[in-house]
């Protein structure tokens, strides 16, 4: 237990560290947030509305130590205020409709690159000094190293304006109203997930297949992978009962940091192929100025992240007795 | 500088990466001569075919060029005179132009930013791991924090806020939020190598604690702090890119990142202007394969049992090498007797 509350308390320090961090860059900027905002309105701007729109956007005048104070409130009580872009909805609302889509694309990209490259690495692990290990291993990085942005420009230019295979963008027909019981509407979201999907997985199958990879070398000099081959058993099953299973441990948690960390790292994707997640909603804010959307979305994606951690180091607890004794 | 040499040639991924790297830093500081237009005025028609392409298809106006490549009747009027090698952008701009000064840019935010942080990771790394005590309990939870906070939206959200950064405050927000992985490789390393006996041996010897980490511990460190110096130019020249791309650096400034924004905005693809997005793609995808095959190949000498071919490469060339010596020492047998020649003849 005291393993956990160690965690625990770290990763609030964490959660108060992001949100102090949010509530430095805004201000830390050159310029007012809001008199920013104003800077192109049209209409008349008289003082009393500019206080009013600070008063609801929660920048409080006041010493810094007060407005921290507010900010910090208002960050643990969960109200992240109201989007200036569409300004009658909150900040909450706005971020909630992207979270799903946003989980839902980088939940099937990490699994989906978990398994390949998982595979793929037991068996380059198996054949090491193949020329599957030596072509597969450098050529899976090779995709990791090149850019995102080039990965899902190059796959939404060949696949989806040259072959015309897949639509250029959003996650379902614009005719379409999203209806979660309709097979229909399912098929055609799938349809849409096909490209970013690739582009999210490409660049994730190398990490899996070399840390499988490493694992299973180490692993593959112990003795009791010798003493299984030594008792006759067939190759299927000392690869994959006694090498992977024990070599899988450290993947596994990784499998759950991966997903916290894909919900930012596709964020590139998702702008690209113009899918209506986490990443679009970030783009618009920036362009839009949105302010409080900008700093609620990075506390989201801090939260996910802190999320996904705690939950690796929970899977870690589960999968290693060691640990469980020895905290 | 043999040493160095001798351990290019012996490893052909390291061999590779190097001359794509120095393939690109000769364009980058020679792009003035090889470049006969300059990047960021209108030198051309807009949308004007790559030359190559252009003389091709008016050789043989019923190739396969011809048909698939270059088959818009009115841009090839347009770039009839194949003056642009790789072609010009929606605004006329020599691409060609704009990919060897974006080299400039692109490489110098990569370097720029690796150095930082690995300055910063190895300063880092090294006082937590071998002060260890309130110091690295310090370190660590600033490390940790670091690593917790997602990387992506913090740099757009800083550069957006900044507003149409450019270059160095690029190379310099990236340096300064991605040291902490890199910190964290050094510091594990730096503690268990402390506790080795010529650690404690200079410890005895009343050596100072400066020294020690100069002399002792940072040589054992070089393949590590070498790793991740790429390891941090690769991100950070898939940083710039990304940044640049999303519109929020000066767009001003010639990089390959602000090439793949004007593709973006004057949705070039749609209109089939392939040219023009496969450059600054092309450059990013041969860069980030030498990167990484440089990378690889630091991992490999760093670690010899990653190898995929674990010393059997050079064990069948002593073999090799060991017969051919042999066969020279070997000399033919004097006949036994006359005709003995003859006979084994025959009897074959």
């Amino acid at each position: 237990m005291g393993f956990f509350l160690r965690r625990l308390s770290f990763y609030f320090i964490a959660l108060l560290f992001a949100a102090t961090l949010n509530f430095i860059i805004p201000r830390a900027m050159p310029g007012d947030p809001v008199t920013m905002m104003f800077a192109n309105a049209t209409v008349q701007v008289t003082p009393e509305r500019i206080a009013a729109m600070k008063e609801l956007l929660g920048f409080v005048d006041g010493p810094l130590i007060v407005q921290f104070g507010m900010y910090i409130k208002s960050v643990l009580t969960w109200d992240l205020g109201v989007s200036v872009q569409f300004y009658p909805l909150s900040v909450n609302t706005v971020l909630g409709n992207a979270v799903g889509w946003s989980l839902f694309l980088a939940g099937s990209a990490v699994l989906l690159s978990f398994t390949l490259g998982s595979v793929l690495g037991i068996f380059a692990a198996w054949t090491r000094g193949s020329k599957f290990d030596a072509i597969i291993s450098p050529g899976m990085l090779v995709f990791q190293a090149v850019p995102q942005v080039v990965t899902a420009m190059l796959l939404m230019f060949v696949f989806a304006v040259g072959l015309q295979w897949f639509p250029t963008g959003y996650a379902y027909s614009p005719g379409l109203t999203p209806d979660w019981t309709s097979w229909e509407f399912l098929k055609n979201v799938a349809y849409h997930a096909v490209l970013p999907l690739i582009g999210a997985s490409i660049v994730q199958i190398g990490g899996f297949l070399i840390a499988m990879r490493n694992n299973m070398i180490n692993l593959l000099g112990e003795d009791y992978i010798t003493m299984a081959k030594g008792k006759g058993l067939s190759e299927n099953r000392v690869v994959f009962n006694y090498a992977a299973r024990n070599a899988m441990l450290p993947s596994v948690t990784a499998l759950s940091m991966s997903l916290g960390m894909a919900i930012g790292g596709q964020m590139i994707i998702e702008i690209i192929f113009n899918y209506p997640g986490l990443g679009t909603v970030l783009l618009n804010a920036i362009n839009a100025r949105d302010y409080q959307v900008l700093q609620g979305q990075l506390l989201v994606m801090t939260l996910f992240m802190l999320f996904f951690n705690l939950l690796a180091d929970m899977l870690y607890v589960l999968l290693d007795p060691r640990l469980r004794k020895g905290a | 500088m043999k040493g160095i040499f001798n351990l290019l040639m012996n490893n052909p991924k390291a061999l590779f990466g190097s001359v794509i790297l120095f393939m690109f830093i000769f364009v980058a500081v020679f792009a003035p001569l090889l470049t006969d237009h300059v990047p960021n005025k209108r030198t051309g028609k807009p949308h004007e075919y790559p030359s190559p392409i252009v003389k091709i298809a008016q050789a043989y106006p019923d190739g396969w060029v011809a048909e698939n490549l270059a088959d818009d009747k009115r841009t090839m009027l347009m770039s009839k005179d194949a003056e642009h090698v790789l072609g010009t952008t929606r605004m006329g701009r020599d691409i060609w132009a704009q990919l060897a000064y974006g080299a400039r840019v692109s490489l110098g935010v990569g370097f720029g930013a690796g150095i930082v942080v690995c300055f910063l990771a190895t300063v880092i790394g090294i006082s937590a791991g071998y002060f260890g005590g309130r110091v690295d309990d310090i370190l660590s939870a600033a490390m940790n924090v670091m690593l917790v906070i997602p990387q992506y939206p913090l740099l757009f959200v800083l550069a957006a806020f900044i507003g149409e950064a450019g270059p160095l405050t690029i190379a310099l927000i990236i340096g300064f939020t991605s040291w902490a992985w890199g910190a964290r490789v050094i510091r594990a390393q730096t503690m268990a190598l402390s506790e080795k006996e010529f650690v404690k041996a200079a410890e005895v010897l009343g050596e100072s604690r400066l020294r020690i980490i100069f002399i002792e511990i940072l040589p054992n460190l070089v393949s590590i702090v070498g790793a991740s110096f790429i390891g941090s130019v690769m991100y950070a020249i898939m940083m710039e890119a990304t940044i640049s791309f999303l519109g929020l650096g000066d767009p001003g400034t010639i990089s390959w990142g602000i090439m793949l924004y004007n593709v973006q905005t004057s949705s070039s693809i749609l209109v089939g202007a392939w040219w023009e997005l496969l450059a600054p793609c092309g450059a990013l995808i041969t860069l980030s394969i030498g990167l990484a095959m440089l990378n690889f190949a630091v991992d490999e000498i760093a670690n010899p049992q990653l190898r995929s071919n674990p010393g059997m490469k050079r064990f069948e060339k002593m073999q090799k090498a060991d017969k051919k010596a042999r066969a020279a020492h070997v000399q033919a047998e004097v006949p036994h007797f006359p005709g003995e020649q003859d006979l084994a003849k025959d009897a074959r």
